[in-house]
């Protein structure tokens, strides 16, 4: 067994690096707390934020409020021109408490107003005190919105100019962290342990005199690469076996996906610390271990350190990362932040510019072929829409309209004599009833709440004469009928005369070419013989049918107390 | 004495398999120990129509229970459902030999064999037979005739039947788990035991366990049991009723019926309109709600209806009313439309109380699975003691007859 000589640990002529860590805004507090409870780095922490809540609940012991005068103590609200501006009114007391570090660490969640904002302002004011800056952000979550994604994206760009080094997180990987289960509010603490776990990490890297010594410069080339997002693994582990169980951990870390990812890296750190007992076997195992998840090309940098503080455990950390792209397709299971580009519609835009022309003429011509993807999008978030909208539209009209397809429902055909007149008078007028699959239709319908709050007056003139249509509600006319011929029970009647699949507005603003819909033909008078097929009995079509005087119950009941009300 | 038994409770349902691991304690309490449960597919109405699914799922929610429970499970009581399930009242009459005055056990057992043959259809098998009450001369409601005097012994009896082949093929699909079944139970049966008190029976009471894919009921009156069966109708219809009135997949209906359904539609506004959305969140459509709620009710008063039609002759004489109690029991406003239907007090239960886990009894969806660990523990009380040795000897005798049949 080799042992380690102890000696190299401290030099007493070589002062301490001084370090420190600044979080900013809300994330960048939360992972400060969680580094305050842990009391795992020796560092100087600072918290600061905009908003002066948030910033009296931080454990960190500095705190700086950003912009006090200029923000009154209230958040950026999402906007990072403001954080900016913030972080620039208060420079001075920034740069004073900066003042003096060797490493200072940044730990930022981008996509807000003062993280986005403030983070690369103070990243300056960092670089400017001559010391080593290290950023650690995270991207937001895609279901944040492709808003937020857009102010990490620029934030992250400015960042990159000022800081020695990026550790960049994907939040949407963090949330394979927790139990599918679990509380919202676990999966942002897990990813501030990460977060804080890998600053750790980091600093003992850098700062701690190893046996194999790593420096900034291996740090940088493991993060290189463009636009790379973070891998990174940490575990540790004492007793026996503890080389093999601390590596095991670092490889569960979820940024590390099992391993799997790392076959696509092109540079690994490997740092491995342990207590005084930690012996050069149980090093060249772990490495052997590693060496099975890594292809052979890949450059792994590695460094050896031994920590008093460890007593018998092992730490492995594993450092690398992959270019977005890259991330993506491997972890098809994240969702997919690339996906959410291509959709020309998400909420933050206005709506003019979801319905774009080239949108707008495909809409109509798409009647036969499936469901456009835009059009999909643009449904998405119709609240949001709204909200874009200076003066909102109805929600949906509530409009009882003839079902999307009527010959398909035979059943409602003929007690439903409102379909008729419509149909009738949608040969008179410009409105046309497409025979397609219902699925096509159901998808311009959905669509149409959009195209009744666009201004533009391409629209108007075809919507005018459908209008009438949509407010003939045929419920009406069948009450006219009922009392007319009475009905046994009223309740029965108003279920027939509520016939309607599903009342949909497929009615007014739709309008398609001529050229790929044929007008609908009047609903044949005479009545359809009404019989019970097997399809009426749905799911239960293979079981035994329930008789009970002749009726099968298998049948819905409401479609046979239909029958009854027509004899 | 401290002696307690660990049952099983396995019932098969439409909508859910559920195992239940309780403890029956000598002092007649149970304490749930575990309940596992998995999603049911391949069962429609009740009965089982496709074995393999079943088989997959139960085995889910057999690992779920033995996790929870901490219990190995090789033994259960196996509750069954179903429309070939029938019930009859029979009484068997016995005159006692002459010179005798007092009835004994031999005669009791004489009246019990007269009222049990009864003409059943060939295909079909007793499930239960129920002792109602004795009759000793012309004096009803006896409990214990065993020392009465008397002539004539007429033994009441209440007769559950069904189709021999449709009960089989469950028991088989438990066995191939490999599980073994201890005893078969009617769940409206097992469930009464945990939903009726002794009040409830005695004043008079109809439970109608209201599942996914029956309706399945008991009657008492006076104590007895007077009236059991299956109607095939179940919360599944309602959801068919829905996916085809609206043009919707099942399951989404499924989900809109939890969610949305009542059976109230009079007092709902006319004009409220209830959106309807697909697995991804896209909106499929509007909906009126009363249109939506006037199907419900009207299944859901025809599940009622043919309950009521069933067991016509016994209502009346209930004081107590009517229990309802399974998972469809918790549709919004049912309770108003079975006091409509049977005009009288509605009580919307689950299980009552039983020690452990108390989401469980208190769920009206557990009722069936919970009253058969309470049935098995009825059934072990009621057993003789038998020494150890009589013990082997019935064994031996059940073993020949086995041989001999």
């Amino acid at each position: 067994m080799v042992e380690y000589d102890r000696n190299t640990q401290q030099e007493p002529n070589k002062p301490a690096l001084r370090t420190c860590i600044v979080g900013i805004g809300g994330a960048g507090s939360n992972v400060l707390d969680r580094i305050t409870l842990d009391r795992t780095v020796d560092a100087h922490l600072v918290s600061m934020h905009t908003d002066i809540r948030v910033l009296s609940h931080a454990m960190a012991p500095n705190k700086i409020q950003l912009g006090a005068d200029l923000m009154r103590g209230v958040g950026a609200g999402g906007d990072p021109d403001l954080g900016r501006e913030a972080a620039l009114f208060s420079r001075d007391e920034i740069r004073k408490s900066l003042e003096g570090y060797d490493i200072i660490f940044v730990c930022v969640g981008l996509g807000g107003g003062t993280g986005s904002g403030a983070a690369p302002v103070i990243a300056e004011i960092a670089k400017n005190t001559n010391a080593l800056v290290f950023v650690t952000a995270t991207m937001p979550f895609s279901f944040e919105g492709r808003r937020r994604l857009t102010q990490a994206e620029e934030a992250l760009q400015l960042l990159q100019k000022r800081a020695d080094a990026l550790i960049l997180f994907e939040n949407n990987r963090m949330g394979e962290l927790i139990l599918p289960k679990d509380g919202i509010q676990k999966a942002f603490s897990q990813a501030d342990q990460l977060i804080a776990q890998s600053l750790r990490a980091v600093s003992t890297i850098v700062s701690m005199p190893g046996l194999v010594k790593l420096g900034l410069d291996d740090l940088t080339s493991a993060l290189s690469s463009s636009n790379g997002r973070c891998l990174f693994g940490f575990g540790e582990a004492r007793g026996q076996n503890r080389g093999s169980e601390a590596l095991k951990r670092a490889l569960k870390s979820p940024l590390i996906d099992q391993g799997r990812l790392l076959h696509q890296t092109m540079t690994l750190l490997v740092h491995i610390a342990g207590g005084e007992s930690l012996t050069l076997v149980e090093v060249d195992a772990i490495m052997k271990q590693l060496g099975k998840n890594v292809p052979d090309q890949t450059h792994i940098l590695f460094g050896v350190a031994v920590d008093a503080k460890l007593n018998d455990a092992i730490a492995v950390t594993l450092i690398s990362s992959l270019g977005l792209a890259q991330l993506n397709a491997q972890a098809s299971a994240a969702p997919p932040v690339e996906m959410l580009q291509h959709r020309p519609a998400m909420p933050a835009r206005s709506l003019a510019s979801i319905i774009t022309p080239e949108v707008a003429e495909a809409l109509p011509a798409a009647a036969p072929a499936p469901a456009p993807a835009p059009v999909l999008a643009a449904v998405e978030p119709p609240m949001e829409l709204f909200k874009a909208e200076e003066a909102p539209p109805p929600p949906v009209t509530a409009v009882t309209a003839p079902p999307p397809a009527i010959e398909e429902s035979e059943l409602f055909a003929d007690s439903f004599p409102a379909s008729q007149s419509i149909a009738a008078m949608a040969d008179s007028t410009d409105y046309v009833e497409i025979e397609e699959v219902e699925i096509s239709a159901e998808t311009e319908a959905f669509s149409e709440p959009e195209y009744e709050a666009e201004p533009e007056a391409e629209y108007e003139p075809e919507s005018e004469p459908a209008a009438p249509v949509a407010e003939q509600r045929p419920r009406h006319e069948t009450r006219q009928e009922e009392d007319e011929a009475p009905a046994p029970r009223p309740t029965l009647a108003s279920v027939v005369a509520r016939g309607t699949p599903l009342s949909m507005d497929l009615d007014a603003p739709y309008a398609a070419p001529p050229s790929t819909v044929v007008a609908k033909k009047p609903v044949p008078t005479e009545q359809i013989a009404f019989r019970f097929g097997e399809d009426d009995r749905g799911r239960f079509k293979d079981t035994e049918p329930a008789l009970v005087q002749g009726e099968d119950l298998d049948v819905p009941t409401w479609m046979r107390l239909k029958r009854k009300l027509r004899k | 004495m401290a002696k307690t038994t660990i049952y099983a409770g396995l019932e098969i349902g439409t909508h859910k398999i559920c195992v239940v691991v309780g403890e029956a304690k000598r002092d007649g309490t149970i304490k749930i120990l575990g309940v596992g449960q998995a999603p049911s597919r391949g069962v429609r109405k009740g009965e089982i129509v496709d074995f393999d699914k079943v088989q997959t799922c139960l085995n889910d929610a057999l690992v779920r229970a033995e996790d929870r429970s901490d219990v190995m499970i090789r033994n259960v009581f196996l509750g069954v459902s179903g429309s070939h399930i029938e019930s009859l009242n029979n009484r068997g009459a016995y005159r006692l030999p002459e010179g005798q005055t007092e009835v004994t056990e031999d005669d009791v057992e004489e009246a019990k064999e007269i009222a049990r043959n009864v003409p059943i259809p060939q295909e079909n098998v007793f499930l239960h037979s129920v002792t109602r009450q004795y009759v000793v001369d012309g004096q009803e409601a006896v409990r214990q005739p065993i020392g009465r005097e008397g002539r004539l012994l007429e033994a009441d009896y209440h007769i559950i039947h069904g189709v021999r082949s449709r009960i089989q093929n469950a028991i088989k699909c438990v066995r191939e788990i490999p599980l073994e079944v201890e005893d078969v139970v009617f769940n409206p049966i097992a469930a009464a035991q945990v939903v009726l008190n002794r009040d409830a029976k005695n004043q008079g009471s109809l439970m109608i366990d209201l599942g996914a894919g029956t309706a399945d009921y008991v009657l008492y009156e006076d104590g007895m049991i007077s009236a059991s069966g299956c109607v095939p109708l179940g919360g599944d219809h309602i959801s068919q009723d829905l996916a085809m009135a609206l043009q919707i997949p099942h399951s989404r209906a499924e989900l809109v019926k939890i969610a949305e359904g009542s059976c109230l539609y009079e007092d709902v506004p006319e004009d409220e309109m209830l959106r309807i959305e697909d697995d991804n969140g896209f909106v499929l459509g509007e909906v009126e709600r009363a249109f939506l709620n006037e199907v419900i009710h009207l299944r859901t008063r025809e599940i009622l209806d043919q309950v009521k039609k069933r067991c016509e002759q016994h209502i009346g004489r209930l004081a107590a009313g009517v229990y309802l109690t399974g998972g469809t029991s918790l549709l919004k406003g049912i309770d108003v439309v079975a006091r409509d239907v049977f005009g009288m007090k509605v009580t919307r239960a689950g299980s009552a109380p039983v020690s452990g886990v108390t989401s469980t009894f208190e769920n009206p969806q557990y009722s069936a699975p919970i009253g058969l660990i309470r049935y098995a523990q009825i059934l072990d009380q009621e057993k003789p003691f038998l020494s150890p040795l009589k013990r082997l000897g019935r064994r031996m005798a059940d073993l020949l007859s086995v041989t001999v049949a």
